[in-house]
């Protein structure tokens, strides 16, 4: 204690008064990475995976933590938001380092790894990846969330994951709207014609895979997901056109379609959290389309 | 002349390129009889009904394929058996007797490897080729934005996505078909290939580079719109051999529409 007392001493002695102010929130908290970490799996509500691609992908575990943000994709521009806010410990659900395992591999020497690299050692930042265990919860608060942002909250079907009742539209309509709520330039994608009548969709941040797609399309009309596979979900759902059972699917691409689910992933650690300010940073579809 | 001999036949041509056929791989029968009296052959970039709707009106009972028949790389049909859709296709199948094969791990195993050359000569890029770096091509300088809008017309493709500056310049560019779009490094500017994880890799990178005032970016064709035209040099190359049977390419055609 005697010697955290001789540092704050010293930082108050200099002249970054901002630093000053962060750095003796910091002491009086007291919370390191880990700590946070070790709240984030006590709460999370499933067991802990011995294997997953959930860790501390970048920084040290024990800094003490001023700020948490939590983000979809720790881009630079993230991470430099993130570091001007006084959050330097950042939580993302997709990778840090341009690879699903966060391995640098043959980008070790590539200059934007690098500089990357750099950025969160200067900053002292921490940047955690909170993926598999967050998708894993029960009830999954990223779908409830990317519901909630499509104006769906309380249509869920009772008994049916997943599976809301929205007031009766055409796919053409449904598509219209949400561009507008999610803001999507180039990375809507819809396999299906406008005409198809739609009652019931199937809500599916990240992707949709098959044993997914086969079981909600018999139910669902329509599926909301963020990036299925063009040789499974997707043909599955052309499929349904030559057979004459159609279903339409929207692709709004992963990032825009995990976004709301962070925003509630900020509120949810926030509540375990309450002695330092927690987050959510944006981001946007990183698409654009030549034809637009 | 049946399916069977005529996979033998395949297997013979590449025997005598000095490609051996591999003990693993998806290359293999997927429906039908190996011994159906084949009266045509379409190449194709994926089996969906819609193209077996299509070849069978054209009356080529013998499809060979790029990709999947029944939605997963293995083609593997246990979980589908009460599936609506698939029992629907494999009706049409036995009706019409169709005979599907699929060729992607040889195709991939030619060279030049048709899937690229195809892919290459739709972009407009063959005259491009560098000569010693294998899938760059070092085009005339233009803006990301002109080249994306050629390459958008060019294909017909609905729902090609870019990520990157529009006004940045490309002039090396790197091609890889189908899901090897090839990772962006420092030493091209524009990486172009069919679908890949939105996460993890390209896109992130783009935007780091941007970051950094580094202009990097990458065209997602979408997987048909980067492969079905390889299927089209792979029917010129089975004509070659295969001359007693009508072989024709028919395109699966782009998936997806990007309604405003």
């Amino acid at each position: 204690m005697r010697q955290r007392v001789s540092r704050r001493e010293f930082v108050l002695g200099t002249a970054c008064a901002l630093v000053a102010a962060r750095t003796t929130r910091a002491l009086r908290a007291d919370l390191s990475a880990q700590q946070i970490v070790d709240r984030i799996r006590a709460n999370v509500g499933v067991p802990w995976k011995a294997s997953s691609s959930d860790g501390v992908k970048a920084g040290a575990v024990t800094t003490p933590v001023t700020g948490v943000a939590t983000t979809v994709m720790a881009t630079i521009d993230v991470l430099r938001r993130a570091a001007a806010a006084g959050q330097n410990f950042v939580i993302t659900q997709e990778p840090v380092f341009y690879a699903l395992n966060d391995e640098a591999g043959n980008r070790a020497t590539d200059p934007v790894y690098l500089a990357k690299k750099a950025f969160v050692d200067e900053h002292r930042l921490v940047v955690f990846r909170f993926a598999d265990h967050w998708s894993a919860r029960q009830p999954n608060d990223a779908v409830k969330a990317l519901a909630g942002a499509l104006g769906w909250s309380g249509k869920e079907l009772a008994g049916a994951d997943q599976m809301y009742q929205v007031p009766e539209t055409t796919l053409g309509a449904l598509i219209a709207d949400v561009r507008r709520r999610l803001g999507l330039r180039g990375g809507l994608r819809v396999v299906g014609q406008p005409t198809l009548t739609v009652r019931t969709v199937f809500v599916s941040p990240g992707t949709t895979t098959v044993p997914m797609t086969t079981a909600a399309l018999r139910r669902a009309d329509v599926i909301v997901t963020g990036e299925p596979r063009e040789w499974e979900a997707v043909p599955y759902v052309l499929d349904t056109w030559a057979a004459h059972a159609p279903k339409g699917m929207i692709h709004i691409g992963r990032v825009v379609s995990e976004e709301p689910g962070m925003q509630a992933c900020a509120k949810w650690i926030k509540s375990f959290t309450p002695e330092v300010p927690v987050e959510h940073i944006a981001s946007a579809d990183p698409y654009w389309s030549p034809a637009s | 002349m049946t399916a069977q001999q005529i996979v033998s036949r395949i297997q013979q041509k590449l025997a005598d390129l000095k490609i051996a056929w591999r003990a693993q791989t998806v290359d293999t029968f997927k429906a039908g009889s190996p011994d159906t009296e084949v009266k045509g052959i379409a190449t194709t970039g994926m089996a969906t009904f819609d193209l077996l709707r299509r070849a069978a009106a054209a009356g080529k009972n013998f499809v060979i394929t790029h990709e999947p028949t029944f939605y997963n790389h293995t083609d593997q049909t246990a979980a589908l058996e009460d599936d609506p859709i698939y029992r629907a296709k494999q009706q049409f199948i036995k009706e019409n007797s169709l005979v599907i094969f699929r060729f992607h791990d040889h195709a991939h195993a030619l060279q030049p490897d048709p899937l690229v050359v195809g892919s290459a000569r739709m972009l407009g890029l063959t005259q491009y080729a560098s000569p010693t770096e294998p899938r760059i091509y070092v085009v005339p300088e233009t803006t990301l934005k002109a080249f994306a809008s050629d390459i958008s017309k060019r294909l017909n493709g609905r729902a090609l996505r870019v990520v990157g500056n529009p006004d940045m310049n490309v002039r090396r560019i790197m091609l890889g078909p189908g899901y090897s779009v090839p990772p962006l490094t420092s030493s091209f500017d524009l990486s172009i290939g069919g679908e890949n994880p939105e996460s993890g890799g390209n896109a992130e990178y783009v935007l780091d580079a941007a970051a950094l005032g580094q202009q990097k970016g990458v065209i997602l064709l979408g997987h048909m719109m980067s492969e079905d035209w390889g299927m089209k040099e792979a029917a010129d190359w089975l004509r070659a051999f295969l001359t007693d049977v009508p072989i024709d390419w028919i395109p699966t055609g782009e998936p997806f529409s990007t309604p405003a």
